[in-house]
């Protein structure tokens, strides 16, 4: 315990506290003491009933003050509640989208990597240059020939059928 | 000298219209009253024979394309 010495309308007061809360003590008998001292005139005990007046009055207002904004506090939190749920909805949205149009873009590429490797296959056939692995497209050329000539023969035979 | 793509093409269209000409031929022949079809021709076992030569030359080569 400490030991305290206030001085309270020009009268010392000795009292204890816990270890730590001389400072604060002496704080709010400073306060008293302002409004013991605001009243004028009147025995002492007439001046601190009047400094206790006043601090119950601000008390009461200070009390009435925190209940109004009490409200306005729970609807902040919820407003920053559903902001914050929004926001992490927006998120995750975006994140999808992002790789919805990554997948997109590696499907657009692949496609185009295929288009490409087709043109330039098609460019090398126009130009009569091996392909590489060659295929055997030539001899598959005059083995087509070769069937279109025989089922046109069969076509012929068929059509001289009495 | 090696055919060329449009070769290839002209090929096939030679297929396909020398197979309509067949489809033809036998749709005619099935309308035909059925005393005429009794008595089947002599070379009818050798058109059969060069048909399915045909048809698997056609398997084979269509093989070979789709393994390389």
């Amino acid at each position: 315990m400490a030991d305290v010495r206030l001085s309270i309308a020009g009268r010392p007061y000795d009292v204890h506290c816990a270890d730590g809360q001389e400072d604060r003590i002496r704080q709010l008998a400073a306060i008293i003491d302002e409004k013991a001292r605001s009243v004028q005139g009147g025995t002492e005990v007439r001046q601190l009933l009047f400094a206790s007046l006043m601090l119950a009055d601000e008390t009461q207002e200070a009390r009435g003050k925190v209940e109004k904004a009490a409200p306005q506090s729970d609807s902040l939190r919820a407003a920053v509640a559903l902001a914050e749920s929004r926001e992490a909805a927006a998120k995750d949205e975006l994140r999808a989208a992002q790789t919805r149009e990554q997948e997109a873009l590696a499907e657009a590429r692949a496609a185009a990597e295929r288009e490409a490797a087709a043109l330039a296959e098609l460019e090398t056939l126009r130009q009569g240059a091996p392909v590489v692995p060659a295929p055997p497209s030539g001899r598959h050329d005059r083995a087509l020939m070769q069937i279109a000539d025989r089922i046109e023969a069969l076509a012929t035979k068929v059509e001289q059928i009495p | 000298m090696e055919l060329d793509l449009d070769e290839s093409s002209l090929a096939i269209g030679r297929i396909e219209r020398a197979l309509s000409r067949i489809e033809k031929a036998l749709a005619a022949q099935a309308e035909r009253p059925a005393s005429a079809a009794t008595a089947p021709p002599p070379e009818s076992s050798a058109l059969k024979a060069e048909v399915a030569a045909v048809i698997g030359e056609l398997d084979r080569l269509i093989g070979e394309a789709k393994h390389g």
